[in-house]
């Protein structure tokens, strides 16, 4: 069966950050939304830690 | 002790404290994107085209030859061909020529408004036919030339954007735009230009009618 | 609305100001669109004269600025309420930059209507038409509008400063710099199609699906403040989570207009997540409406008073922003956001359908609500009920819309199955779809729906004109 859940990048260029992260399957978007919510984990325990004073 | 039963849920400083961090990088992934992405849509050079180094908006003097749009089955999707030289009005533009005319194109299609009936890239009004790939029409090929009387598809084109009111294909005409002859050159440049470039497969389904050499399918009148 | 407004703070009567120039472009969006509409059934109709080009111009722009103008109100509406301060710091320069915009504005929709093409030069682009999609105007009137926006945001800026910081100020304040900022994005000219686009959507996406949408979010804190009496703790941790979930979803959303603008492949799932979550935010400004005005009326009702809403066609309006910006922005959005489906819908009357109910949904309700509260102040009244006039305005300006936007959509599907999937787009392909019986009566049936409105649009003025010195004297 030709197919792959992972897949070489096949756009026009390559060699730059965003298409190396882009390997198949919502790779980059989840890599992005990562970066933009797991902060707000510590931002979440910093506020409990005030509120607990 | 009573404030410890107090949750960060409802704290206003948790949620101003979440939207700036989010909205902050948010902008910067944004802004380094756009990099990114400026880099790729630069428009190409002349010695990048001759030497077959494709770039996603090739150079002007891409007008200087044959363009395809071809199914490609790495990408699952079809992407511009560029093929051999052709003449362009009858000649081979120099990288300066064909930038010049490319400009008076872009400038003519904005200054014409041609953007509020069709789309570019998809993008505009709705009341004619998307330009994104208007050269590789297959109206071009016969139909057009045979109607206005002229021998190749960029003299049709020319012809076609000067007197849109004698040569009308359905109801709903292009009005006059009082387009003159180089005008009319520069857009057919400049829609030359922009079939050649890759749209990511947009439209899809296009290169089938380029084979077929008919649009409209089995419906067509 | 015509009177009655000098005992107002004077950032309250320039408020007035702006919303009577807004609601004089509200009518001449509708009938432009009417026109415009009209041209798709009978292609003959002004062929040369008026053209489709012209009216559609006409019709997207007025849209653009009435809003422009509705919103510039709004904030001087409440500029006082928040800041504590009646008197903006540089209000005369407030007033003459009013006077300057109109002047503008009515210059170049004359140039627009009478001269409407130039020559393919760059003296076009500065005098007549700079031919990009709902940024038209000519480079002149964007300097001029540059200017006319730094006069107005200095004069929030400092007067907030200067004054109170709430909440809902700050995040206006920090709104509008982003929301003027943008705007340079589209002033520029490039032979690059692809550049052109790619920063023209900046203006336009981070306009409607970031920053007005968050302008929207400040609007319903402030409305239900006045309204309702809601309790501005709430009402201000409510907008946080919008903007949060707005900022968070709608920057980066941006990436589904890089599908196909000759831009990378990677924008096909940026795009594609971020702006899926774009409808999120919109929810919770619905459930935020309603729970607000619930939790308002109960609290009333156990005083034993009848009523919390103290202006019902404000709050009619609001509520439907509520339901109309997730149904139009979000759901509509929704349908065709994701590449898989965008290819065959991109650039469809799809999109047509869309614009309508999102552009009526998100903000032309909420800026009529805004002109109701404008009005209240006027005369004072303490109570304001809606009249007949009110309600006919209501039901047939939202039934309209959302029969345009149902046809459009059927029209939408039509094109994307038989010109796009079917026949693989091109002319003929294109016209084949414009040409069938279902189309046409999809078309048939917007004008129908785009005539409901107009008349609603009469109740409407009529009802703005008359509703203060009504209420008034029943009070």
């Amino acid at each position: 069966m030709g197919f792959h859940m992972f897949e070489p990048c096949t756009d026009v260029a390559c060699n730059n950050i965003f298409a190396w992260l882009n390997q198949g399957p919502l790779t980059l978007t989840i890599v992005l939304h990562t970066i933009l919510i797991l902060p707000m984990f510590w931002i979440y325990f910093s506020e409990k830690k005030k509120l607990g004073k | 002790m009573a404030k410890n039963n107090a949750s960060v849920w409802t704290s206003i400083r948790f949620w101003r404290r979440s939207a700036a961090w989010v909205t902050g990088v948010a902008v910067v992934l944004l802004i380094f994107l756009t990099f990114d992405t400026m880099s790729q849509i630069r428009m190409g050079t002349d010695k990048e085209l001759e030497q077959g180094i494709k770039r996603r908006i090739p150079a002007p003097t891409v007008i200087n030859h044959h363009i395809d749009y071809k199914y490609d089955e790495k990408r699952g999707m079809e992407v511009p061909v560029i093929g051999k030289k052709e003449p362009f009005f009858g000649k081979e533009w120099s990288p300066k020529e064909a930038r010049a005319l490319l400009h008076l194109g872009k400038l003519t299609v904005q200054a014409k408004n041609c953007m509020d009936c069709h789309t570019l890239l998809g993008n505009g009004a709705y009341y004619a036919p998307d330009l994104t790939k208007a050269w590789l029409d297959p109206m071009w090929e016969k139909t057009m030339p045979a109607m206005t009387g002229k021998k190749t598809k960029e003299e049709a084109m020319a012809e076609f954007l000067m007197h849109p009111g004698q040569y009308r294909t359905h109801a709903r005409a292009m009005p006059n735009l009082k387009i003159t002859p180089k005008e009319a050159m520069g857009v057919v440049a400049f829609l030359k230009h922009m079939s050649s470039i890759d749209t990511n497969g947009f439209p899809r389904g296009f290169s089938k009618v380029i084979k077929e050499g008919k649009t409209g399918g089995t419906y067509a009148k | 609305m015509l009177s009655k407004t000098a005992h107002l703070s004077p950032s309250k009567q320039l408020a007035m100001n702006y919303f009577r120039v807004a609601i004089v472009l509200f009518g001449a969006q509708l009938l432009f669109g009417l026109l415009a509409g009209l041209q798709f059934l009978f292609p003959d109709f002004l062929y040369n004269v008026l053209d489709f080009s012209v009216n559609r111009m006409l019709h997207i722009n007025a849209l653009v600025v009435w809003m422009l103008y509705a919103m510039l109100g709004s904030v001087y509406l409440m500029l006082p309420d928040e800041t504590g301060i009646d008197h903006p710091v540089a209000i005369g320069l407030g007033k003459l930059a009013f006077w300057v915009l109109t002047a503008a504005v009515t210059v170049v929709v004359l140039v627009y209507l009478f001269i409407q093409i130039g020559p393919g030069k760059e003296s076009t682009i500065w005098f007549i038409n700079e031919g990009r999609e709902y940024l038209e105007a000519p480079r002149w009137a964007d300097f001029g509008i540059v200017v006319v926006v730094l006069i107005f945001y200095a004069n929030v800026f400092f007067t907030y400063m200067k004054g109170k910081k709430t909440g809902i100020m700050t995040v206006m304040v920090a709104d509008l710099l982003a929301l003027a900022g943008l705007y340079l994005a589209g002033m520029f000219y490039t032979d690059n199609i692809s550049v052109d686009q790619y920063w023209w959507w900046w203006v336009i996406h981070l306009w409607v699906e970031a920053t007005w949408e968050v302008f929207v979010g400040t609007l319903a804190a402030y409305g239900l403040i006045k309204v309702l009496n809601a309790k501005r703790e709430i009402v201000e941790m409510w907008l946080w989570i919008e903007v949060l979930m707005l900022f968070g979803s709608g920057i980066l959303g941006l990436g589904h207009h890089y599908f196909w603008i000759g831009t990378p492949e990677y924008w096909w799932e940026i795009g594609a997540l971020f702006s899926a979550l774009e409808p999120v935010p919109l929810v919770a400004m619905f459930v935020h409406v309603l729970y607000d005005w619930g939790k308002e009326q109960g609290h009333v009702q156990a005083e034993g008073k009848r009523t919390a809403i103290k202006n019902g066609p404000a709050i009619a309006w609001i509520s439907i922003n509520a339901f109309g910006n997730f149904l139009g922005a979000g759901i509509w959005g929704f349908f065709h956001t994701l590449p898989q489906v965008n290819i065959y819908t991109h650039g469809t009357q799809f999109t047509a359908s869309h614009g309508h109910l999102a552009f009526f949904g998100a903000y032309a309700t909420i800026l009529i609500g805004m002109m109701y509260l404008g009005i209240q102040e006027s005369y004072g009244i303490e109570r304001m009920k809606a009249t007949f006039k009110s309600k006919m305005a209501i039901v047939l300006i939202t039934f309209g819309v959302v029969g345009m936007t149902v046809a459009l959509t059927i029209a939408g599907y039509e094109q994307v199955l038989v010109e796009r999937a079917e026949l693989g787009a091109g002319w003929q392909a294109y016209f084949t779809a414009q040409n069938l019986p279902w189309y046409i009566q999809a078309q048939v049936w917007r004008e129908i729906m785009g005539v409901v409105t107009f008349v609603g649009f009469v109740y409407l003025l009529w009802d703005l004109l008359t509703i203060g010195k009504k209420e008034a004297a029943a009070e």
